[in-house]
């Protein structure tokens, strides 16, 4: 795993959009040229068998500024992985506008299905066939894609020989191949050891420290990975309690866990 | 299946709850602890259970309780084999050691691939069971021990068991599918004289059964084309990466797109599918994995709910591959994939030239096809 880029940032941190649960007004106008991904007013439910309309997402409003790494964390069951396949397109909100800068990348939960070709370079190399490119070009996306993950000696193995974390390593070199402005990265860490979760967390961070057009939005469910985020957007009930700086988010979220704690003991 | 009783369930509202031990009250009184056996809201109706058990005095159950497999074919232990049988690749490319035979185009070794499909079907026996010694002898020495043991294993298992079955069964049908002519005898005819270069038509009888030269001719053609299509596919996929098979396929199929053959779609659904294999073995194996280690107690177990964890069992399997094969179909489209396999380009980023290497394997081939057509005029 390349190392090199284990730098601080900051200088990357923004100003809390707002602490607070965010309202239409926030929102409203036209998209700022500085928000890779805007999303307004979200709602999303589904209809059950016995046609009761379940909500998932409950009037969600998120902005996530250009060139930063933001994560979204809450817990089970809130809405999060659901915002996330909104985002990527996957599933039409019910109601809410929704805009991402392109081209977006889309990383899965389960590297199972993500990783679609038998072998590690042509799995890379899959998304690059919406784009017309010369086979050298292929060849140096996907040879600079696995060095960011340190898969670089991987290039001809067979997906099934890898562990968890390698798979994951590829299906993120994928979305690195495809030089996408967004990626979007359903809960990546948790099949991984933790030397892996730290080599894939890290990969993220390289390449959006790498390039200024580059924004991530990371799920996860660890605090401890907010160490490495710009910002980050927690949720609770399909609604977004807090949208803010990663410091503030976790010192409210580790509030809230004191506080439970000191409920459950008293 | 190691169970000694049956049981029939059916749902009956208007009986009363037993209160015997084959008529539990709860549901749980006939487990031991700490099992799980079924889903809890698959046991919570009322159920009446007809039990019959080798312990019983019914002799009709105990008649046909016997014939419940037990020992080797025990549930636990099928389910352990699923899961042993599984745990090695099966058709999947071994990157490292390279051998020769990584290196050998892809489109060469497609040609021998089909050589070795036909040949064996269209010369002398000698030449079918030198096929299968040359085949066994380079998987040997090209493929890892783990790999050629395994391989070598379940195909010799396979053709030898087709080759008994075909060589005892191909000559022994009964005499009413055979010609009805009344014995020499009968016709006035002296006896058919015995040959002087000691031919026999029967080779051996076993018992009722009898092993007969066109028993063996049979046999030989089945069991070696068996062992040979699978072993030399085999052969092809653990020395061949997926993308060389597609590029060589592709290459092959190119003249068929002007008859608007979709040669993409085929290469790409050939890709997918390679993918897959690995996938499907997987779950396999990971739900025999996890029946094992939940440490049934089989033996309490009736006979019907024994097939009812084997049903859940293969359910369970197909709904994880669906879903396997849904998710992935949610990547490629969130990669790029659009649904038309012309416009989404497959990119094989592996080397291939053609060598003298390839030549010589060409020229060997070309041998082959000789020595096998040859074999059959100038070998009786």
């Amino acid at each position: 795993m390349n190392l090199s880029y284990l730098t601080r940032f900051p200088e990357r941190l923004v100003a809390p959009l707002y602490a607070t649960l965010p309202t239409t007004a926030t929102t409203s106008g036209n998209r700022p040229e500085n928000f890779a991904i805007e999303g307004r007013n979200l709602k999303f439910s589904f209809t059950t068998r016995q046609t009761q309309d379940v909500p998932v997402l409950k009037d969600c409003s998120i902005r996530i500024p250009c060139g930063q790494f933001w994560m979204l964390l809450g817990p089970n069951g809130c809405g999060k992985s659901t915002l996330l396949k909104i985002l990527a397109g996957l599933l039409t909100p019910t109601s809410g506008t929704v805009y991402v800068n392109g081209p977006k990348s889309f990383v899965f939960q389960n590297p199972d299905h993500q990783v679609v070709m038998p072998t590690v370079d042509s799995d890379v190399a899959f998304g690059l066939g919406k784009i017309n490119l010369a086979h050298d070009e292929v060849r140096s996306r996907v040879s600079r894609a696995l060095h960011a993950v340190g898969l670089s000696d991987y290039m001809k193995r067979s997906v099934q020989t890898l562990s968890g974390g390698q798979k994951q390593r590829v299906a993120i070199a994928g979305a690195l191949a495809e030089a996408c402005k967004v990626l979007l990265l359903d809960e990546l860490t948790t099949f991984l050891d933790e030397a892996d979760q730290v080599g894939v967390i890290k990969a993220v961070r390289n390449s959006v420290d790498t390039s200024a057009e580059v924004t991530a939005l990371w799920v996860t469910h660890r605090l401890e990975e907010l160490e490495y985020a710009d910002g980050a957007i927690y949720m609770e009930d399909g609604k977004v309690v807090m949208h803010g700086d990663a410091a503030s988010i976790r010192s409210f979220i580790e509030a809230r866990q004191s506080a439970y704690i000191t409920q459950i003991n008293s | 299946m190691n169970c000694n009783h049956a049981a029939a369930t059916f749902l009956s509202l208007s009986l009363p709850p037993p209160s015997s031990v084959l008529f539990p009250k709860s549901p749980s009184a006939i487990l031991g602890p700490n099992q799980i056996l079924l889903p809890r809201n698959a046991r919570l109706g009322l159920r009446l259970r007809l039990r019959a058990s080798n312990g019983d005095s019914n002799v009709q159950a105990a008649n046909w309780s016997k014939w419940i497999p037990e020992g080797s074919f025990a549930a636990d232990k099928v389910f352990r084999l699923i899961a042993g049988a599984t745990a090695s690749p099966i058709g999947q490319f071994v990157a490292s050691p390279t051998t020769f035979l990584h290196s050998i185009d892809p489109r060469v070794k497609l040609v021998w691939l089909l050589a070795l499909v036909v040949l064996p079907a269209r010369s002398h026996i000698i030449m079918r069971f030198a096929l299968v010694v040359y085949l066994t002898l380079l998987s040997i020495w090209a493929l890892p021990r783990n790999a050629w043991t395994d391989q070598l294993g379940r195909v010799y298992l396979l053709s030898g068991l087709l080759f008994i079955t075909s060589g005892l069964g191909s000559d022994g049908a009964p005499a009413l599918v055979q010609l009805r002519t009344p014995p020499p005898a009968m016709m006035g005819l002296p006896n058919l004289p015995v040959s002087l270069t000691g031919y026999a038509y029967t080779i051996m009888k076993l018992g009722p059964l009898t092993f007969t030269r066109k028993g063996l001719s049979v046999a030989s053609t089945i069991a070696c084309l068996t062992f040979t299509v699978f072993q030399s596919a085999s052969l092809c996929l653990t020395t061949t990466s997926p993308e060389q098979l597609a590029f060589a396929l592709r290459w092959f199929m190119l003249p068929l797109k002007y008859i608007g053959v979709s040669v993409s779609e085929i290469v790409l659904t050939l890709l997918l599918s390679l993918r897959f294999i690995s996938l499907v073995f997987d779950e396999v194996r990971n739900i025999a994995l996890g029946i094992v280690s939940r440490r049934l107690n089989w033996k309490q177990l009736t006979v019907m709910e024994t097939i009812d964890i084997f049903f859940n069992y293969f359910r369970r399997i197909f709904k994880n591959i669906f879903s396997h094969a849904e998710q992935i179909s949610q990547a490629m489209i969130v990669r790029g994939f659009k649904g038309d396999c012309g416009t989404h380009k497959i990119y094989f980023l592996s080397e291939s030239s053609f060598g003298m290497v390839d030549i010589i394997c060409l020229l060997c081939l070309t041998l082959l096809i000789g020595a096998a057509l040859l074999s059959e005029y100038y070998l009786v």
